[in-house]
């Protein structure tokens, strides 16, 4: 190996662990340290991880955080924390710390559900009401922002 | 199994519409490296993975990847609504618009319909995280390709996005990789295949 590269060191938050004696002919992939330096939630979701050493755009093309984020942005957010927490929990078994950054955002973003679905209706069927069933409304997901509909002289419906 | 929840990963706002566009994006949907195949290859390989973490990241991945077929979806129809006649003509779109109109078909760009031939579930741990860290790796090209391909920045927005989950993917089942070790014969980890019970 590189003796400079060794003296340098090795950044915690942007490389990871290998093995002291790797087996031949089978993949290594460096074991990710730790969530420290992670992105807070909005940053996160913007960029598509919470982890600085895995940000590792194309052709340095990136993307800002949202500027004044809806109510559902602000869900997704904390949505998409929980999402890239999970996945580093499966292969981090060991990591106390992640696992209490977790906790947090996940008791974080099931507030913000219940909060959300009380103002804008059910996210999920479980949080419907059979007798005012606006499950069924628009919009969902894919739908264009009504802006767009009323050109086309659709009925307007509630906006988020 | 599996509960929907009403909303998007990631937020989806297309302003102007653009069925060339549309068109590229579809591989996305229902091409070779795209996020249909990507959600079956992980939910079924599931199934004789051995170890419980790799159970628990190849369930977890994979339901993620619904989610970013979702966000394809939406693409592809939010670029191709409210269309005239000329942009229905265009040239890249028509042979996709005779056959499907503005549904949303799982197909590659190529024309090439969805077809599982593009996945590997091969039933041993090794070879299946190796092919997974192989897909990820030719997803993230695909979205390499899209971002040069597309000038639209309310789509390029949600690419970059889901070209950042592929590296998070590929890191992840490397690590998996790694944990399956573990249970192996540290001298020789091909000795058997830990999927069979013999």
């Amino acid at each position: 190996m590189d003796q400079n590269k060794q003296k340098v060191g090795c950044n915690p938050i942007t490389t990871g662990k290998m093995p002291m004696c790797g087996m031949l002919a089978v993949p290594y992939v460096p074991v990710q340290r730790s969530t420290e330096g992670s992105y807070a939630a909005e940053n996160g979701l913007a960029k598509g991880t919470l982890f600085p050493g895995l940000d590792l755009p194309y052709r340095g093309m990136v993307n800002e955080k949202f500027e004044q984020p809806t109510p559902l942005q602000e869900l997704m957010a904390l949505g998409f924390a929980v999402d890239e927490l999970n996945l580093y929990l499966d292969t981090h078994p060991e990591d106390h710390e992640a696992g209490e950054l977790f906790n947090r955002y996940n008791k974080l973003y099931c507030e913000g559900m219940s909060e959300y679905e009380r103002r804008y209706g059910p996210l999920q069927v479980s949080s419907a009401d059979g007798t005012d069933f606006t499950w069924v409304n628009d919009p969902w997901p894919w739908d264009l922002p009504k802006h767009k509909a009323q050109k086309r002289n659709m009925p307007m419906k509630k906006e988020d | 199994m599996f509960i929907y929840e009403k909303r998007l990963q990631f937020p989806i706002k297309i302003e102007k519409p653009n069925p060339k566009l549309a068109s590229i994006i579809i591989s996305q949907y229902g091409g070779p490296d795209g996020e249909l195949g990507a959600s079956l290859r992980y939910l079924s390989q599931r199934f004789s993975m051995p170890n419980s973490r790799l159970k628990a990241l190849l369930t977890d991945i994979g339901t993620e990847e619904l989610s970013h077929l979702e966000m394809v979806g939406t693409l592809v129809h939010q670029l191709t609504r409210n269309l005239d006649e000329e942009q229905i003509k265009d040239s890249s779109f028509a042979p996709y618009f005779v056959d499907h109109t503005v549904g949303v078909f799982p197909t590659a760009a190529s024309g090439f319909p969805w077809t599982a031939a593009s996945i590997g579930v091969k039933g041993d741990p090794i070879t299946d995280l190796t092919e997974d860290m192989g897909a990820e790796q030719k997803a993230r090209t695909t979205y390499d390709n899209i971002l040069l391909l597309s000038d639209d920045p309310d789509v390029n927005r949600v690419i970059k996005f889901l070209r950042a989950r592929e590296v998070v993917h590929f890191q992840r089942f490397g690590e998996a990789l790694e944990l399956l070790k573990e249970d192996l014969d540290m001298k020789n980890v091909y000795h058997h295949n830990p999927s069979l019970e013999f």
